[in-house]
Order: C-alpha cells, then sequence, then structure tokens
C-alpha cells in the first residue's frame, strides 16, 4: 500500500518538475526545475534495485547543470 | 505497463514539443528542455530493465551536453 502511495507522490514530482520547465521562461527557473526532476527520478531508480545507476545518475546530473551554468554565467546579448 | 512506461513516455513527448517550439526561441531554452526528453528516455530505458544503456545513456549524455555548451558559446561570442 506504501508502495503505490510512493509511486504516486513521485509521479506527481516528475510531472510538477516537467510542467515547471516547459513553462518557467528563465534559464535559471528551468534548472530548478530540472533538479526537481531529478529528484523524481533517482527514487525510481532506486526502487528498480539499480544503485549503481542511482549513483552514476546522482553524480553526472548535477555535472551537466554546471556545464550549463558555466553557459549562463556569460553576459547576455 | 509499468508506471515508470508512462511517465517516461509523457516526459518524452513534453519535452519533444517543448524542445521544437521553445518559448523564448532560445539555444540555451532548447538545450534544457533537450533535458526533459533525456530523462524520459532514462525512465522508458529503466522500466524495460537494460542497465548497460541507462550507465551509457547517463554518459554520454554528459558529454553532449558538454559539446553543445562548447558550440553555443562559441557561437554566441561570434555573434556579438
Amino acid at each position: 500500500m506504501i508502495d503505490s502511495l510512493v509511486i504516486l507522490l513521485l509521479t506527481v514530482l516528475i510531472t510538477l518538475g516537467a510542467v515547471a520547465t516547459a513553462l518557467w521562461k528563465g534559464p535559471f527557473d528551468k534548472l530548478i526545475g530540472l533538479s526537481i526532476i531529478t529528484a523524481g527520478i533517482i527514487p525510481f531508480v532506486v526502487m528498480r534495485g539499480y544503485l549503481d545507476v542511482a549513483i552514476v545518475v546522482a553524480l553526472i546530473v548535477p555535472l551537466s547543470t554546471i556545464i550549463i551554468l558555466l553557459l549562463l554565467g556569460r553576459p547576455v546579448r | 505497463m509499468s508506471p515508470e512506461f508512462i511517465i517516461g513516455c509523457g516526459l518524452l513527448i513534453l519535452g519533444t514539443i517543448c524542445t521544437a517550439w521553445p518559448s523564448p526561441r532560445d539555444y540555451i531554452t532548447r538545450l534544457i528542455n533537450i533535458e526533459v526528453a533525456a530523462f524520459g528516455l532514462l525512465l522508458v530505458m529503466l522500466s524495460f530493465d537494460e542497465m548497460i544503456a541507462l550507465l551509457t545513456f547517463v554518459a554520454v549524455s554528459a558529454v553532449s551536453v558538454f559539446i553543445l555548451v562548447r558550440v553555443i558559446g562559441k557561437k554566441e561570442a561570434a555573434g556579438q
């Protein structure tokens, strides 16, 4: 019972993050939405039992966020 | 069908539509919206229990984001 409740809550979290990433205008807001999606996806990976994949996702997704932030730090046209 | 597959397909469709018609027509917006579709594909791979595909896709996605950021930075520097 608690398992289906967790899956429902994670679905709501991922949907909220996706809609927020799609609708918000600013790039910083979009990056925050991406991290909300990541927070919903990592428990799915852990519930399947792939802990090594969870480690790789948790290491690489903030890395790509930092790489995109390098692009955003420049002066805007 | 597992819930991962349904959520992944939804993320794929949403990310593809938002990449095709971004709200500010900008390269950065498209690049960030591609990430949403990439997470959808990751969930679909997760629902089929493909572990090597997951590891490879996550690593290659980070490398491709790095290359695209370099290209966009050079293009913006040339446009000024």
